[in-house]
Formats: structure tokens, C-alpha cells, sequence
């Protein structure tokens, strides 16, 4: 029922993700795709079927916007764009992310 | 905040936006095809999962749910019309009993304002009483600062209008009644707080809408008029409007103002005493006053007019603050009955409820089918379930609104029946929109929680479940018949059996001595001329005195203890003659001698329960600090309590001080009838200012037995319904079960079984349930009829006749309805029946 990223994506760590790649420049949905799977030097691979979902629920909540663009293949294309409320989220979690990795690095180093 | 904002929003434009994610993912798709990367995805799959997010997908599974339970339903119209029609009596029946509670005791009255307007009564924790000084209402109403206003009415017994010989009943009320309830007049005006407030004020009456349709024709020009009531001249000045709502749900056809009381009734020092309770009370919270302060405040004013008549309050008095805006202000005794009534309608809908679970439990059989492939394509057991409660949810709602419908016409009927104010309508309010959903969502859980159970766990097969079911219904219809019962039995005991004394014949005559103002030696005098031009009319058999008379308008009730037992003990006050008058026989004893002190005559009953095993006559009997000397020992007569069979009586002989309270009884020889004119005209001739009420007590007792027939016929009707409805449930059930094991029975026929054997093997299932339903049944009711004892006139709760004809009525109906079904059994054509399959 649940379709799992086969490449191992941290749970959950998908919209941080999507948030970072926005922070930047707005994108259209294949263009986050896209992006997270080349900076993450092909690692991670982010299916459709997950990719659309966490898009919606970020809409949702309001984090992200979507406005209608063309796309490079010159198509009518909706574009994703971080609110406000989503910039304030992504440092929040980017913090969180930090400390947490810091914690696990600690204890990996010294156990 | 925000988010559900943007939850609603996706909801509501959901067509939009899900075009924009199927674009979104279209365009992907293309992006990722153009990289040479094929996608093998269920795109619809994925955008539903992508739909999820917006959280509202339980509402498109709802929607689902419901248009399958509307074609499932459509498909079987005749179980469809079956079960709605079973719910709707149950619901119907629970929907009006609550209309009925929210239009006498929850709706507040169309008055301005109505949440501050409370009803004001004496209590203590030993005593009640409904009325008031009026002098007592005006130092609350002129020291009271949470009061805003103080109404009152004082009831008066009918009047005579310009020497009509049918009395018209009235009422005085303060001035500002009408201005506080916001009443318009239909014609002219109604009564001026200033105008009407003084005693010296030009003497007026309102009339009444109807009054003034058959009295005086319609005729606007009565405004204005001079009319007599009672033979004082007042002016016309109004006619209430038609639809009008009173405090107290009081209707008298004549309003005076109560400051003119004095005028209108000769003599009364009503207004002024502080002893004599005479007015009922309401007030008006002021802006920002809480009912508990004006509690407070109050209860500091009684202290003081403690200080002011000591002997006038009681000990620990305060004044009960209650919600006064509503057709009737409930006492707690009403709520007693409210309470009864609801745990008879709850049956009814227990008995719907059982029987429509057994209906849906013998569908699911039929259902098994259908159930398996839904399962077999992956549907869980909680889809099903969820799916099975829509159903019954829908089922619910159906029968709520066939009862709605059901229960607006009961109450167009009782509204009419009951001559309810034309500003009580029958159209339900929110409040029992409200009860309504309610009591469906109750029922749906309780004729559908089972069999969606049972059925989502494929056990629909097991027995347990309908013959639980079996069990509820009996026991449901037991308690409803076996009360049904006991009802019909007291109201034919009222009508048939003698209440003690022979009311045949009575007529009482109150002259109201005391309130125009007698002295005792006066109203002796009065009395004896009364009697003596009495007893020479042709007719007349005997005459004599009676403080307390059979269905006054007073009834006195001392509550002690005998031997641990509480008993009821109803005293009077009547002269030598009165048992004569009365028919009461005296069984030991003699009567009183005339002037006699100290003496007292018990009932039979108190007798025996006071002294059990001796001579009463000659025991002294203590009241209070006194005791007096029984002389005699009268046969058991209800005069006051016509409707407590435990109540026991005591006579004292009534002294020169109770005279102007007496009432004078008459016993005439045949029907009385041509009296009241006769009675008036010698009251006339001995005091012009008087004008006794006559009344017939046959009349009276048969309008008070009249009460208790109506209450039978509806339990019985209810009761009726009830065992109808379980009997056809019953009738079901079995024949479900025979058409399940009919091979069974062919095989068991052809290897040579008897009949008999056959039948008994089909009906074993539910003997028990049946036989323990019975039995539960007739528990409850033994146990729950206790509460109606007061209203039995006499029948033990536990009256063996009602019970066994309850009980003999539903197993009757009960065997007839599982014999029925069986029929078919036995004229099975074997051979077909084998082959089948």
C-alpha cells in the first residue's frame, strides 16, 4: 500500500528537502525531483508516488504555493514557491536536522 | 487556524484542484518518459494517495457508503418499508412523548424577555404550598432589589355575568401583568399600571378571546360596555388577543384588576392578611440579577416578615425560585411522571430496536453472498462494518423522519383534544429537531451495532445473537403490557368500585364565608338558616357541614408514621350529621354529639393499623401535644384522596372557629340537577353580597376518572402497538429460521419424524429466550409499578389479574406468531424440497 523510496530516503526527511530546493528559486514538480536526485549525487531518488502526496500536504499546511508557469518544454506548468511560513519551517527543521545528525555523529564517534 | 481554512478550500473547489495535480503528474510522467524512464504506477492509485493529504477523504468514502446503502435499501423495498415503518412508531412515539415534555416544560412562552421571569414559592423542607399572601408578594415586590416586577393572580371562583345561571370562571391579576407578558389587546386595551393599580379606580374587566366570541358574539362594541359580575357593575375595557400565553398556562375567561378584589368580593380582607396563602407569584430578575442572589435576598426578606407574623412563617421557609416563562412549572412529582412516561416510550423503541436487529441479522444470510465477494476483492472487516452502520444510520434517519411526520400528527390530534392555547403549535422546534436526531442515532446503534458485528465477523450464522434479541423484545412488550394493564384495571376500578362514600347524590356548596369577611358567630347563623331553608326544598334527604369537601379545591395531608410504615394521613373537620349526609357508615362507635370537644373518629383502616387487634373506641388518639378520645369508627372513605387507596382519614368535630370555612353538603334523593338556582336564590335572600358555588360531586368524580381512562387507553394502545410490532418481528425471525433449515426438516420428515417432533426441533431456539424474557418482563414491571401506586385508585401494583392477563395476552400473540411461520413447514412437499439444490 505504502510506496517506500527504494533508494532509502530517511523518513520524513523528504519535506526538508523539497524546502531546501525551493528556498532558492521556485520549481515545478519534476524540477524538485530532479534537483534532490542530482545534489544528492544520484543517491536519492524521489518516486512520483511519494514526491505528490508530501507536495499536497505541504500545500496544505501552507508551507509551499503553487502558481502556474511554462516549463522549458514550453508546456502551462504549475511552479511550487516557499511561503513565509515555509521558510520559518525549513530553518526550524534544518536546525533540528543539525542537532540531531550532531548526536548521532557523537555517539558514533565515541561508542 | 489557517490550515483547515485551506482544508475547506480544497473541498470545496476539489474539482480544480485535483485537474491541477493530474496535470502536475501528467507532466511529470512526460518529463520522466522523454528521459527514456518508464513509469509503471497506477496513476489514479497515486492521485488518490496525493488527495489523501487534504483530509477529506472519509467524506467521499461516506458519500460512497451512503449511494451503495440507497441502492441496497431501493433493491429490498419490502424489508426497506418494514424496517422504516417499525421506526418509525419507535422513534414516533419517543419524538412525541419529548414534544409534548418541551411544549409544557422546555419552550419558553412568547413573552418579552421570558429567561427572567421565575415563579416564586414558599418552601421549607417539611412544606409547599403553590400559593402566597398577596401582602407577603408586595413586601417582596417593595424590598426586593433583584426583582424587577412582581406579577400575581389571585383565582376566584366562577362569577356570574349579568345573572347568567352558568358561572364564568376568573381571575384578578396586578396591573402590570399584561404590560410585563407584552400582550396586545384584540380590542380595546388591557389593564394601565397606573390606572389599574389603585383599589379606588374605576372598577374594569378584560375578557377573554373566547369568552367574548360566545358571550357576546364577536361584537367589538362590548369594549366599553358595563357588564355585572356578580352584581357589581364593571366597565369592558378589552378582549386579550386569541393566541395569548399566560403564566402558568392559566386561562380564566374574565381578568379584573386584584387591587379592585375588594370591590368585586364583599367583605374579603384577601389583600391584607398575612396568614391567608390566596395569590400565586412570578417575578422578573432584574438586569444583572442572578437567580441565586434573588435567592439570598429573598430569603433575608422572609426573615424579616418572620420578625413582622411570627407565627405566619415557617421554620427554615425561603422562597423556591424556578423558571417561570413555561406552559407549566414543573414540580418535582411532575418530573417523577415525565420520567415514568419516558422509560414506557424507551421500551417501545427497545421492543423497534430488537426487532429490526433480528430483521437485519436474518438479512445478513440472505446477504452472505454478497458480503463473501466484497471480502474476496479485499474489503476489510472495519470497510464492512463502516458500511453496514451507514446503512443503518441511513435506516435510522429514514424512520426519524417517517416518525417526525408521525409524531406532528399525534400532536395536531392532542393539541386539539387537549384544547391547548392557540399559540401552542405542533410544529417541531429545535430542541426536538435536536431530540430527534438524537434518539435515531440511539436506535441505529442499537438495532444496528449487532448485526454489523455479527456480520463483519461472518458470524451471522450464530443463534445467540437473534435469540438475545427475542429476549429483549418479550421482556420490552412484558413491561408495557403488564403496566397497560394495571391502568385499565384502576380506571375500571375507579369507575365501578364505591370510593367509600355515596357521591351519587352529593352536591357541595361553598358559600366562601371567610374571604367576604365572617366572624365565626356570623357564619354559624349564616349556616343554620342555609341549612334549615335547605332541608324544607322537596328532595333535599340531609344537610350538614364539612370543612374539606370530596375534589375541593383543598386537600390536607399530615404525612407521620406508624409502626415504622409511612402513612398518609388526610384529616376534616365536619359536624354530626356529616357521615349521615355522606353515606359513610359508621362501623363502631356513634357520631359526633353536636358541640362535642375533644373527640375523634378514625377510618376503619387507621383503626386497624393504629391498634391493630383491639378496641379502638375509647384508645385516645394524639395530635400533637393533645390527645383525644376516639368515639368512633367510620368505614374507609377516599373523600380527599379519591385516588390513594393507602390513605387513611381522621373527623374531627368542627368547632365554632372553622365555621367560615365550612362547606354545606346536600343528599338528594334522586339526580340532582335543578339545585343551583335554588341554592342561589336562598344565599341571595340571607346575604346579597354572596355567591356560593355549587357543585356536583357525580360530575366531578367522573371528570377525575375520566383522567385515569384517557392514560389507560393511551398505555394500552402503546402496549398494543409494542406486542405488534414483536409479534411480526417474531413472525419474521421464525419463519427465517424454518426457510434456513427447511432441507433439515424435509430429511428429518421423510426418515418419519413426526410432526410434532419437527415443530418442537424449529422452536427449541426460542423457548428460552421467550420463558426469560417473560420472567425479566414481569420483574421490571412489579418492581418499576411501585411508582405508579398513587395513580392505581387502589389496585395493588402487584394485582395478580393484570398480571396474568398480561402475560397471557403476549404469550398468546407470542405462540400464534411462531406457530404462523411453521405452517410451512408442515405442508412441505418433501420431494420438491429434496431435490432442490
Amino acid at each position: 500500500m505504502n510506496d517506500r523510496p527504494k533508494s532509502g530516503m530517511p523518513s520524513g526527511a523528504l519535506p526538508m528537502l523539497i524546502l531546501r530546493v525551493l528556498q532558492t528559486r521556485s520549481l515545478h514538480g519534476y524540477a524538485i525531483a530532479q534537483r534532490i536526485h542530482l545534489l544528492s549525487s544520484e543517491v536519492l531518488a524521489v518516486e512520483e508516488g511519494l514526491l505528490y502526496p508530501t507536495l499536497q500536504k505541504m500545500l496544505v499546511k501552507g508551507w509551499v504555493t503553487a502558481e502556474w508557469g511554462i516549463s522549458e518544454t514550453n508546456r502551462k506548468v504549475r511552479f511550487y514557491s516557499l511561503t513565509p511560513e515555509g521558510r520559518n519551517c525549513l530553518e526550524t527543521e534544518l536546525s533540528d536536522y543539525g542537532r540531531v545528525t550532531q548526536a548521532i555523529q557523537d555517539i558514533l564517534r565515541t561508542a | 487556524m489557517g490550515e483547515i481554512f485551506r482544508r475547506i478550500r480544497y473541498l470545496l473547489h476539489r474539482r480544480r484542484f485535483d485537474q491541477e495535480l493530474e496535470s502536475d503528474m501528467e507532466f511529470h510522467r512526460e518529463m520522466a518518459a522523454r528521459e527514456g524512464r518508464n513509469n509503471f504506477g497506477n496513476t489514479l492509485r497515486m492521485r488518490e494517495q496525493a488527495r489523501e493529504a487534504w483530509g477529506w477523504t472519509w467524506l467521499g468514502r461516506l458519500g460512497q457508503d451512503l449511494r451503495y446503502a440507497a441502492r441496497t435499501l431501493g433493491r429490498s423495498p419490502g424489508f426497506t418499508l418494514t424496517a422504516v415503518l417499525v421506526l418509525a412508531i419507535g422513534i414516533g412515539v419517543n419524538v412525541s412523548a419529548f414534544s409534548l415534555f418541551n411544549m409544557v416544560a422546555l419552550k419558553p412562552l412568547p413573552v418579552p424577555d421570558p429567561g427572567s421571569i421565575v415563579r416564586l414559592e414558599r418552601r421549607s423542607p417539611q412544606s409547599y404550598t403553590s400559593e402566597m399572601p398577596y401582602a407577603s408578594a408586595i413586601f417582596y415586590r417593595d424590598h426586593a432589589k433583584s426583582l424587577s416586577a412582581m406579577m400575581a393572580v389571585l383565582g376566584v371562583p366562577p362569577m356570574e355575568i349579568d345573572g347568567d345561571l352558568q358561572p364564568t370562571s376568573a381571575s384578578f391579576a396586578t396591573a402590570n401583568y399584561f404590560t410585563e407578558l407584552g400582550t396586545v389587546a384584540a380590542y380595546g386595551r388591557m389593564f394601565d399600571r397606573v390606572r389599574e393599580g389603585a383599589a379606588n379606580s374605576a372598577p374594569v374587566a378584560v375578557l377573554s378571546y373566547g369568552l367574548w366570541q360566545r358571550r357576546f358574539g364577536a361584537d367589538p362594541s362590548v369594549v366599553g360596555r358595563t357588564i355585572h359580575l356578580n352584581g357589581k357593575p364593571a366597565t369592558v375595557i378589552g378582549i386579550t388577543p386569541d393566541a395569548f400565553p399566560t403564566l402558568g398556562g392559566q386561562h380564566p375567561e374574565i381578568w379584573l384588576p386584584i387591587a379592585q378584589q375588594p370591590y368585586f368580593v364583599q367583605g374579603s380582607k384577601v389583600l391584607t392578611d398575612p396568614s391567608a396563602g390566596s395569590v400565586r407569584m412570578w417575578g422578573r430578575l432584574a438586569a444583572g440579577a442572578s437567580p441565586k442572589m434573588a435567592a439570598q435576598e429573598l430569603l433575608a426578606l422572609t426573615n424579616e416578615l418572620r420578625r413582622q407574623h411570627p407565627k405566619d412563617i415557617w421554620d427554615n421557609e425561603y422562597i423556591d425560585i424556578k423558571p417561570g416563562a413555561h406552559l407549566q412549572v414543573m414540580q418535582p412529582e411532575m418530573y417523577r411522571v415525565a420520567a415514568m412516561v419516558a422509560v414506557l416510550t424507551l421500551l417501545i423503541l427497545a421492543v423497534a430496536c430488537a426487532n429490526l436487529g433480528g430483521l437485519l441479522l436474518a438479512r445478513a444470510v440472505t446477504r452472505e453472498h454478497e458480503m463473501g465477494i466484497r471480502i474476496a476483492i479485499g474489503a476489510s472487516r472495519g470497510r464492512i462494518f463502516r458500511q453496514l452502520c451507514t446503512e443503518s444510520l441511513l435506516l435510522a434517519f429514514l424512520g426519524a423522519a417517517a416518525g417526525l411526520g408521525l409524531s406532528y400528527a399525534v400532536m395536531q390530534v392532542v393539541l386539539s383534544r387537549l384544547g391547548a392555547p392557540k399559540w401552542v403549535t405542533a410544529t417541531p422546534d429545535w430542541r426536538v429537531l435536536l431530540f430527534t436526531i438524537g434518539i435515531s442515532v440511539v436506535a441505529a446503534l442499537f438495532f444496528g451495532l449487532t448485526p454489523a458485528l455479527q456480520i463483519a465477523r461472518q458470524r451471522q450464522r450464530k443463534t445467540i445473537a437473534r435469540q438475545v434479541l427475542i429476549g429483549a423484545q418479550v421482556a420490552a412488550s412484558c413491561v408495557l403490557l403488564i403496566v397497560a394493564g394495571l391502568l385499565v384495571r384502576a380506571s375500571l376500578h375507579a369507575l365501578y368500585t364505591d370510593p367509600g362514600f355515596g357521591y351519587q347524590q352529593l352536591v357541595s356548596i361553598d358559600p366562601e364565608l371567610g374571604q367576604h369577611g365572617y366572624t365565626p358567630a356570623d357564619a354559624q347563623a349564616f349556616l343554620t338558616q342555609m341549612q334549615s331553608r335547605l332541608l324544607a326544598v322537596p328532595g333535599v334527604k340531609s344537610v350538614s357541614l364539612v370543612k374539606l369537601p370530596p375534589l375541593g379545591h383543598t386537600v390536607s395531608r399530615a404525612d407521620t408514621e406508624i409502626d415504622g410504615h409511612p402513612v398518609a394521613i388526610y384529616p376534616n373537620w365536619v359536624d354530626a350529621g356529616f357521615f349521615r349526609t355522606m353515606g359513610i357508615p359508621l362501623v363502631l362507635g356513634r357520631s359526633f354529639y353536636a358541640g362535642e370537644k375533644n373527640a375523634v373518629i378514625v377510618s376503619q383502616s387507621l383503626a386497624r393499623k393504629q391498634w391493630p387487634g383491639q378496641n379502638p373506641i375509647g384508645q385516645k388518639f394524639k395530635n400533637g401535644d393533645d390527645s383525644f378520645l376516639v368515639v368512633g369508627v367510620a368505614g374507609n372513605a377516599r373523600v380527599n384522596a379519591i385516588n390513594d387507596d393507602d390513605a387513611v382519614e381522621v373527623y374531627w368535630p368542627a368547632q365554632l372557629a372553622d365555621m367560615a370555612d365550612m362547606v354545606v353538603m346536600v343528599k338528594e334523593a334522586g339526580e340532582p340537577g335543578n339545585l343551583p338556582p335554588i341554592v342561589k336564590s336562598i344565599s341571595a335572600s340571607l346575604d346579597p353580597k354572596l355567591f356560593p358555588e355549587t357543585r356536583q360531586i357525580k360530575m366531578l368524580y367522573h371528570d377525575n376518572v375520566l383522567g385515569v381512562e384517557r392514560v389507560a387507553m393511551v398505555v394500552s394502545l402503546i402496549g398494543f402497538v409494542a406486542v405488534l410490532v414483536a409479534g411480526v418481528g417474531i413472525i419474521g425471525l421464525v419463519s427465517f429460521s424454518v426457510s434456513q433449515r427447511l432441507k433439515e426438516i424435509a430429511i428429518r420428515m421423510a426418515l418419519g419424524a413426526k410432526k410434532v417432533q419437527v415443530l418442537a426441533a424449529v422452536l427449541r431456539q426460542f423457548a428460552w429466550p421467550i420463558v426469560i424474557g417473560m420472567g425479566v418482563g414481569t420483574g421490571i414491571a412489579a418492581a418499576a409499578s411501585k411508582v405508579l401506586r398513587r395513580a392505581l385508585y387502589g389496585v395493588d401494583n402487584l394485582d395478580p389479574l393484570s398480571y396474568v392477563a398480561a402475560i397471557g395476552v403476549l404469550g398468546a400473540i407470542v405462540v400464534l406468531a411462531a406457530l404462523l411461520p411453521t405452517r410451512r413447514a408442515l405442508r412441505l412437499d418433501l420431494a420438491k424440497t429434496l431435490h432442490y439444490e
